[in-house]
């Protein structure tokens, strides 16, 4: 719907709708009204989207193209040339016996599928416990603090981290966790553990932990806007009317925290798919995730299947974005 | 309207339960940092790892000295200044696509999808991708402007999403009222859109710069002869990992904090005087 | 008041042109200033290097540019991001700091340029080691790719095997890397390649995570077992590389294998932490360690070493009075200041008689002669790291580098990536 159609709808037919200061001149009301206001509000679109798109035509698109078409030359050991072939990715998909029934790999997919298969899994749990841990922040802040000075404040504080860099945060992590790490040493000071507990780092659990933390402060934006913006009446209403607080949460409240929500996970999803810097800071090393792949390959010269992994990457992560959006449209919100 | 005193205490409880888990999440999230900041105090033959081994300033001092490897505070002007343009494009730019998204208008799904290919590009081909074409046009890389060009991408959809947060449900009848007593669009959107969206504006702008401040996988082959400060720091660790990392780290937080501490000052400031 | 006529065309015009202006001005801007920018700097003399944090330290390019009256600018990086631009951004520097065992991949890409030997002063004197690959007559040469096997080739690029006047890359800082271990943890000397993979150290072993040389340690481990023998562990085959990754998952599954590193720093905070008690590691790592206060000891595996050679290369975009420039910068490394201030990390240079000029005897005794450190030493940077005493593992120079492979990029390299990344993954 239009602003206009909207405004005519929420105006009423009956009744004139009146201005900011009352006493403007009554805007002729209804379908009439409608019609008489041909042109457009707002600026026009092409000027507004004009110089995203170039920006994004030039210094996207562009590179964009080159990745895909690297993706099908050859390999030279050193670069590549401009061959056209599918055999990279052939390599992609399906490993080397894969066509040959009397192979051990018969019908097994590659590690390449299989590496973004596991980082796919692993973004999904990152998501979970990100939005768990997000959402009674972002409660806390839209719902429980009241000014918004405080709000913003509260909020910037908790992105501050954010700001320091990220290689650094994650090397901070080394003296919490290791074998004679603060934990590790507290448990022992304590008689809770004799020995150092080794889980604590280099392994899935410090790994989930660093990212969570990393990228958590990415979901409690977006959340947080969409819950700071549900009008407060409305609540008001509802528990006038008897309902009880879980009702008004489930009823009112997250429903329309969905757009935040949706974006926060998105942010989460498609920075987390592309991680390939952590693994080596807190598990050691010991896993690949596609990124890692794609690092791998871009440092031996061989673009071309970096390309294919990288552009299989995309598609993995743009999958997920659309399978998002059609669970919650956020076109249509607005 | 009046309320009964058990539901204020209610309310009471609730919110001093959320109070506690806001403190146990801001611990959560600066976690390291308190080691970090405990650490940036070694001694000076202490190393990035507990036991402490003496307390000095010697890595602050090292900090702001020369340093073995790379310029860490040359490239720390750099990418503050980058931060700085990204964040007010990325602001800009993001406001305006999200008005534009008010309307459907054609194009606007594909448009939506370009935008998230942003954020989806894995930032080492985007690199590669881009410094090519450059060679091929014969421009040389710069981090103020194959760097920043590159960051604004992937800012963009970041600042891009949050503007649509905020327009989302956004109630178009003031500007329409102010439409209807004569006043043209760029005083509708000074007056009316503006204030309304300030606080998702500023959102996007931070995002951008935070999002600038630390990219590193996009800026590698577009950041010419000089390394922004993640690169630097990515290229001092070949040499050594040692605590004036966290001496940047501890320094960069308390800019932060302080730079926090001033908005709230500020912002009462200009508060009380509007009242 | 009125309503605006549908035509309000004079204020969105203004700001539709205006828009379209400005974006224009900026495109323009941005481009042409960068396109002035690349002309100020060609017109401008001096070097621009890039390399690892090795070699691109800030205070040899400072000597360097006070020294040659020239500015030499250094850029360190990472090393997957040296790689790429050393592939895709010759005309972004002139002098690469590289490494010989790259050269598969770099030479063919023809970023670089023949150097003739005829202006480098001091070529005479460098080592067999460099040209012959014996350091001395005793010497074994060592599997891999060798540095005499990638530096020769004629002037026009096409490379070499024999001795020739053209070469792809001027020698320069050298080591032989092998294993760093604790002994107050592991209670005895470490002297073989195949305690990396001895069950009685399983949780604590580091390793070194870059495929063309980690993988390099594990080959010497499996053949230290005597599990198999490898035709040329700098150049596997297949059925080879299997037969390593297939033993190595395992042992990755059954946690044998603490952490993997990828650069300096990490490996020594795994050792002062003490996550490892045993690990692939760089030999400057080893003096870092022990400035902590963790003993760590270099080993001196009886099967020998890992040899790997950096060196200077030059653009193949350079030319005129910068190329002058260069065979400047590279002499000025030959003559020696730059590598005793390298050598206090432990690293060699191809003309030690050059080196020793700049060295203190009594560092010159430890680094290169193997006799107990006289007095403290301190490292380039002027932290004491060598207490008064102590003993190079291994002993001199010429009895040290016995090499059993050099770091090389293998034939199957994409082979072993593949299986790398399933080892990874495990």
């Amino acid at each position: 719907m239009t602003t206009v159609e909207s405004y005519a709808k929420f105006s009423g037919v009956e009744a004139a709708p009146r201005g900011l200061i009352g006493g403007a001149p009554a805007a002729p009301s209804g379908a009439e009204g409608a019609r008489k206001y041909r042109r457009e509000p707002g600026f026009p679109v092409p000027v507004l989207i004009a110089p995203a798109t170039l920006w994004l035509a030039i210094f996207l698109f562009l590179p964009l193209i080159s990745i895909f078409i690297f993706s099908f030359w050859q390999p030279t050991g050193h670069g590549m040339t401009p061959a056209f072939t599918l055999e990279n990715y052939r390599a992609f998909f399906a490993s080397e016996g894969f066509f040959d029934p009397k192979h051990a790999d018969f019908l097994t997919p590659s590690i390449f599928i299989r590496t973004l298969w596991s980082t796919f899994r692993f973004t999904i749990t990152v998501m979970a416990a990100c939005l768990i841990l997000a959402y009674p922040m972002a409660y806390f802040l839209s719902m429980q603090v009241e000014d918004f000075k405080w709000q913003l404040s509260l909020f910037l504080l908790v992105m501050v981290p954010f700001w320091t860099s990220y290689l650094i945060r994650a090397v901070a992590w080394l003296p919490m966790l290791g074998r004679h790490g603060l934990i590790n040493e507290f448990l022992m000071d304590i008689g809770a553990i004799e020995e150092p507990v080794s889980f604590f780092l280099y392994s899935e659990f410090s790994y989930t932990m660093a990212l969570v933390q990393l990228y958590v402060v990415l979901a409690v934006g977006p959340i947080f806007f969409s819950l700071a913006k549900i009008d407060k009446a409305l609540l008001e209403a509802a528990r006038d009317m008897g309902a009880s607080p879980f009702q008004i949460f489930r009823e009112i409240i997250l429903p329309l925290s969905l757009p935040g929500i949706a974006i926060g996970m998105i942010f989460i999803f498609v920075a987390v798919m592309g991680e390939f810097a952590t693994a080596v800071v807190v598990y050691g090393g010991k896993t690949s995730t596609t990124g890692t792949v794609i690092l791998s390959y871009y440092v031996t010269g061989n673009y071309p299947f970096a390309a294919v992994n990288a552009f299989m990457l995309m598609v993995a992560m743009m999958m997920g974005v659309i399978v998002i959006l059609r669970v919650v449209d956020i076109r249509k919100e607005l | 309207m009046a309320r009964s005193s058990p539901e204020r205490r209610r309310k009471a409880r609730v919110k001093f339960g959320f109070s506690v888990y806001y403190v146990i999440f801001l611990i959560f999230v600066y976690g390291p940092m308190f080691a970090m900041f405990t650490l940036s105090f070694q001694g000076p033959r202490g190393g990035v790892t507990f036991p402490m081994r003496g307390l000095s300033f010697y890595w602050w001092e090292k900090l702001t000295g020369p340093s073995a490897v790379g310029d860490l505070k040359a490239s720390l002007v750099r990418s503050l200044i980058l931060a700085v343009i990204v964040m007010v494009i990325t602001a800009v730019l993001s406001t305006m696509l999200a008005m534009a998204f008010r309307k459907r208008f054609r194009g606007s799904a594909v448009l939506f999808y370009a935008i998230m290919a942003g954020l989806m590009v894995p930032g080492t081909l985007l690199s590669l991708g881009l410094a090519t074409l450059l060679r091929q046009l014969g421009i040389p890389p710069n981090w103020w402007s194959s760097g920043l060009a590159v960051h604004v991408v992937w800012t963009l959809p970041f600042g891009f999403l949050v503007m649509m947060a905020v327009f989302n449900r956004f109630d178009g009848r003031l500007e329409e009222a102010a439409r209807d007593m004569g006043a043209d669009e760029w005083t509708v959107f000074r007056e009316v859109t503006l204030p309304l969206i300030l606080p998702g504006i500023v959102a996007a702008g931070l995002f951008g710069f935070t999002l600038s401040y630390d990219e590193f996988a996009r800026t590698t082959l577009l950041s010419g002869a000089q390394n922004t400060l993640p690169l630097d720091i990515n290229a001092s660790m070949t040499q050594r990992v040692q605590p004036t990392l966290f001496a940047l780290g501890t320094a960069s937080t308390m800019f932060s904090l302080l730079m926090i501490g001033l908005f709230i000052v500020v912002y009462t400031i200009l508060y009380r005087r509007a009242r | 008041m009125s309503y605006e006529s549908p035509l309000r065309v004079p204020q969105s015009m203004w700001s539709r042109r205006q828009f379209m202006k400005s974006t224009a001005a900026g495109v323009a801007a941005v481009t042409t200033s960068s396109a002035s920018f690349l002309r100020v700097a060609e017109a401008a003399d001096g070097l621009r290097s890039i390399g690892l944090g090795v070699s691109e330290i800030n205070e040899i390019q400072d000597k360097a540019t006070k020294d040659l009256g020239f500015p030499v600018a250094g850029q360190a990086m990472g090393y997957g991001e040296m790689i790429g631009k050393m592939l895709n951004q010759n005309d972004q520097y002139e002098i690469a700091e590289g490494y010989y065992h790259d050269l598969a991949i770099l030479w063919p890409a023809k970023v670089f340029q023949p150097i003739d030997t005829k202006k480098l002063k001091d070529w005479d004197n460098v080592t067999n080691l460099t040209k012959t690959g014996k350091l001395t007559p005793e010497s074994q040469i060592g599997q891999g790719a060798a540095p005499f096997t990638m530096i020769y080739c004629d002037e026009n690029g096409k490379r070499q095997q024999q001795p020739s006047r053209y070469i792809t890359m001027t020698p320069g800082w050298h080591n032989a890397d092998s294993m760093g271990y604790n002994p107050k943890a592991t209670k005895r000397p470490i002297e073989s390649w195949s305690e990396l993979l001895n069950q009685e150290w399983k949780g604590r072993v580091g390793l070194l995570n870059v495929p063309s040389i980690g993988v390099m340690d594990c080959a010497m481990a499996i053949e230290a077992l005597n599990l198999k023998k490898f035709g040329n562990k700098g150049n596997m085959t297949k059925a080879e590389i299997d037969f390593m990754i297939d033993y190595l998952i395992p042992l990755k599954k059954a946690g044998h294998f603490r952490a993997f590193w990828e650069n300096f720093g990490q490996s020594v905070n795994l050792m002062v932490n003490g996550e490892v008690v045993l690990e692939s590691m760089w030999s400057p790592a080893v003096a870092a360690i022990q400035a902590e206060g963790v003993p760590c000891i270099y080993a001196f595996p009886k099967e020998g070493m890992r040899g790997w050679h950096g060196g200077l290369a030059i653009s193949s975009k350079v030319q005129g009075k910068q190329l002058d420039q260069a065979y400047e910068y590279i002499n000025w490394w030959l003559a020696g200041w730059p590598a005793a201030f390298v050598a206090r990390q432990g690293y060699y240079h191809s003309i030690p008689e050059n080196a020793k000029k700049y060295l203190e005897a009594a560092e010159w005794d430890y680094w290169y002669d193997g006799k107990p450190a006289a007095k403290d030493l301190p490292d380039p940077f002027g932290t004491i790291i060598i207490k008064k005493g102590d003993i190079r593992t291994g002993g001199s120079y010429w009895k040290r580098f016995q090499i059993a492979v050099w770091n090389s990029v293998m034939d199957e390299n994409d082979y072993l990536t593949k299986r790398w990344t399933e080892f990874l993954n495990a």
